[in-house]
C-alpha cells in the first residue's frame, strides 16, 4: 500500500488529536505562542533607529511592517519537532510510535500543524495593536499573491520541519542533539531574516547567505505576505523555497532511515 | 510463524569514571563497552501458541521480543516473523502484530482513551465497521466503558492497562508480544488482564509471547516457556517439564487429631514435627509410600501433597545455572 495515499487518508484524524492535544494544553501554548515574540522585541529597537532616517531604505513604517510579517511567518512556520525527538529517542518513549504503520513523524507533523489555528488567534490581537500603532505600516499583501504566499507559507514550515527531524535524528547517534541543534539556530536567527531584513546585509555576505536554507523560512514568506514582493517576483525565491524543502526532506529520510538501525529502545 | 536462529544482540554502552574529574574525561574521550544482551537464541514458535519467557532481570527477555516486534535491529542471526524480516518494520507486518509494554504507554496521556484509539485506527488504516466491532468487542471483554472518556492521566495503572491492551488489539494482530504485561497492578487486575489475553488467544488463535515477572502469568497462560540467562536460551518446553526436572520434590504436610507419640514419630519417617504438623520434602517416587505409612500409623485430620511455587523451581533453575 502507498505510504503517501495512507497518510493522506489518516492525515485528517492525526490533526484532529494534534488539535485536541493543543486544546488539552491551551494555557501553556498561548504562553509558547507568546514566546516567540522576538520580532516584536526587534521591531521597537529598529523603529528607534530608524527615527531619524531611513535605514538600508526602510523607515520605521517599513521596520513595523517587515516585522509583523516576521511574527506572522515565525508563528505559522514553527515546529518544535526536533525537541520531541530529543525526548523520545533518549527515553525510548518513541517505542510505541514506530510500531504503526504510519510512522511518528506524521503525527508530528500533524501535531505541529494543528497548532497553527491557535497560534494566530494568538497574532489577531498582537497585529491589531501594531496597526493602531503604526497605521501606515507597510503590509501590503494583494489578493493577487494570497496563493503564492499560502505556498511560501507552507513550503517555510516544511523546509523549518524537516531541519528538525535531520537534527531530531542525529539523536540516534549522539543520545542528545539539543544543543548541535542550538548552533543551528543561532545561524537561522542570524541569515533567515527573523533579527533584520537581509538586504540591511553586506553586499558579500548577502551573496553566500540568498543561498543558504535560512531566508526559505523567514524572508521569503515575509516578503511576499508584506507586499515586497509580488507577481512574477516571487517565482525565483520560492524556486529556492521548493529546492531546500525538497533537499531537507530528502535528507531528513536519509537520516531517519539510518537513524532509527541504530534506535536502542531504552527504558523498557 | 515465529523463527530465530542464532540471534544476537550487542549494544555499545558508554563508560565513564565516576566524579568530576570522569565527567571531564568523558567530554575529550569516551571510552566503549560491549555487552552481550542475547547471544545465539533460537527458537521457533507455532502459529497460536502462548509462550512465556523467564529469566531474572537483565537476562535479555524484553531484548528478544523488541527484536521480534522490529524495534530493535539484531546484531546478528535470522529472524521471520510472520513470513516478515521484522527489523524492515514493513506496514505490513506492522498490521500483524503488536507490542504491549507495562513499562510504556501508548495512551495520549491528557486526552480520553477514545482518542488514542480514533488515532490508531487511523494509523492503521481501520476500516470503520471493522474497528468498530473490534472496539465494542474490546470494550465489552476489558468492560471499558466507563474509562473511555476520562482523560488517561486521571486512570489507575491497571485501568491504564486494560485500555493499553485495547490500544494495541483494534488492528487485530496475529501475534502479541507482551512485556510484563502485569507489572505493578494489584492481584485483582493480574487477574483480569490474564483473562482476557487467555480469552482473546482462544477467539482469535493469535500467538502470545509473554514475559512476566509474575509466575502467576505464565503458569495461567503458557503451556511453553523459554528460559533466558544470560542471553542465552537455557530452556526451551512444557511449563510442566520444567518443574519436574526442577522441582523432583513436593512438599507433604500432615495435620494431626493430637500430638503423635514418640513411636508414631518414628514410624512416618522421613515427616518430622514443625509447629504442631508433620512435613517434609520428598521425591516424587516415594510421595505413595510416604502419604500410605502417615495415614496408617499417624491420627490424620488433613494431609496435602504441594508442588513448590513455580518462584521456587526458576529459582533452582538460575541457581544451578550460576554455578
Amino acid at each position: 500500500m502507498n505510504t503517501y495515499a495512507a497518510a493522506a487518508r489518516a492525515f485528517p484524524s492525526l490533526l484532529k488529536t494534534g488539535l485536541a492535544e493543543m486544546v488539552s494544553y491551551r494555557v501553556e501554548l498561548v504562553i509558547w505562542a507568546l514566546t516567540a515574540t522576538m520580532p516584536l522585541l526587534m521591531m521597537f529597537i529598529w523603529d528607534r533607529v530608524a527615527a531619524t532616517g531611513p535605514v538600508g531604505g526602510y523607515d520605521q513604517n517599513a521596520f513595523a511592517g517587515y516585522f509583523a510579517g516576521t511574527l506572522i511567518v515565525r508563528q505559522l512556520t514553527t515546529a518544535w519537532v526536533v525537541w520531541d525527538l530529543n525526548e523520545q529517542i533518549r527515553t525510548g518513549s518513541i517505542s510505541p510510535a514506530l510500531l504503526k504503520p504510519l510512522g511518528p513523524l506524521w503525527l508530528s507533523a500533524a501535531e505541529n500543524l494543528a497548532a497553527v489555528p491557535f497560534r494566530m488567534l494568538v497574532l489577531v490581537p498582537i497585529i491589531t495593536c501594531i496597526c493602531l500603532w503604526r497605521p501606515e505600516l507597510a503590509l501590503g499583501l494583494a489578493w493577487a499573491d494570497v496563493p503564492a504566499a499560502a505556498a511560501a507559507l507552507a513550503l517555510g514550515w516544511m523546509v523549518y520541519f524537516f531541519i528538525q527531524v535531520c537534527f531530531g535524528a542525529l539523536c540516534f547517534y549522539t543520545e542528545q542533539s539539543g544543543g548541535i541543534y542550538m548552533g543551528f539556530y543561532g545561524l537561522f536567527t542570524l541569515f533567515s531574516g527573523y533579527l533584520f531584513p537581509l538586504d540591511l546585509m553586506p553586499a558579500g555576505i548577502l551573496s553566500v547567505v540568498q543561498w543558504l536554507p535560512f531566508r526559505a523560512i523567514i524572508q521569503t514568506p515575509v516578503s511576499i505576505i508584506t507586499g515586497q514582493l509580488h507577481g512574477a517576483a516571487v517565482l525565483a525565491p520560492m524556486a529556492h523555497q521548493l529546492a531546500w524543502a525538497v533537499i531537507c526532506a530528502a535528507l531528513a529520510r536519509w537520516s531517519w532511515r539510518h537513524g532509527i538501525r541504530r534506535y536502542e529502545a531504552y527504558g523498557a | 510463524m515465529i523463527e530465530v536462529e542464532g540471534l544476537t544482540k550487542v549494544y555499545r554502552s558508554p563508560k565513564k569514571a565516576p566524579g568530576l574529574w570522569g565527567s571531564l574525561r568523558s567530554i575529550f574521550y569516551r571510552e566503549y563497552k560491549k555487552v552481550t544482551a542475547v547471544d545465539q537464541a533460537s527458537f521457533r514458535i507455532a502459529a497460536g501458541e502462548r509462550v512465556g519467557f523467564l529469566g531474572p532481570n537483565g537476562a535479555g527477555k524484553t531484548t528478544i521480543l523488541k527484536m521480534l516486534a522490529g524495534l530493535l535491529v539484531p546484531t546478528g542471526g535470522t529472524v521471520t516473523v510472520a513470513g516478515f524480516t521484522p527489523s524492515e518494520r514493513r506496514p505490513e507486518f506492522l498490521r500483524r502484530i503488536t507490542l504491549v509494554m507495562g513499562q510504556k504507554q501508548q495512551l495520549l496521556w491528557d486526552l480520553p482513551a477514545r482518542e488514542t484509539f480514533e488515532l490508531n485506527r487511523a494509523l492503521f488504516d481501520l476500516d470503520k465497521a471493522q474497528y468498530g466491532a473490534t472496539l465494542d468487542e474490546l470494550i465489552a471483554l476489558l468492560e471499558l466503558e466507563p474509562l473511555l472518556d476520562r482523560p488517561v492521566r486521571n486512570l489507575s495503572l491497571g485501568e491504564r492497562m486494560k485500555c493499553e491492551l485495547a490500544a494495541a488489539l483494534l488492528h487485530r494482530p496475529d501475534v502479541l508480544f507482551l512485556d510484563e504485561p502485569t507489572i505493578g497492578l494489584d492481584v485483582t487486575m493480574q487477574v483480569a488482564v490474564r483473562r482476557f489475553i487467555g480469552e482473546w488467544n482462544r477467539r482469535n488463535g493469535a500467538t502470545v509471547l509473554l514475559t512476566s515477572h509474575y509466575m502467576a502469568d505464565i503458569a495461567a497462560l503458557c503451556p511453553r516457556v523459554i528460559v533466558v540467562a544470560s542471553g542465552q536460551v537455557r530452556y526451551d518446553g512444557a511449563l510442566d517439564e520444567l518443574v519436574a526436572q526442577y522441582a523432583p520434590d513436593r512438599h507433604v504436610v500432615v495435620r494431626l487429631l493430637r500430638p503423635p507419640t514418640a513411636e508414631e514419630a518414628a514410624q512416618s519417617a522421613p515427616l518430622s514435627q514443625v509447629d504442631g504438623r508433620m512435613e517434609a520434602l520428598v521425591p516424587v517416587s516415594e510421595v505413595k509410600a510416604v502419604v500410605d505409612r502417615a495415614l496408617r500409623t499417624l491420627p490424620v485430620s488433613d494431609l496435602t501433597v504441594e508442588e513448590p511455587p513455580l518462584e521456587e523451581v526458576i529459582a533452582r533453575l538460575f541457581a544451578r545455572e550460576k554455578r
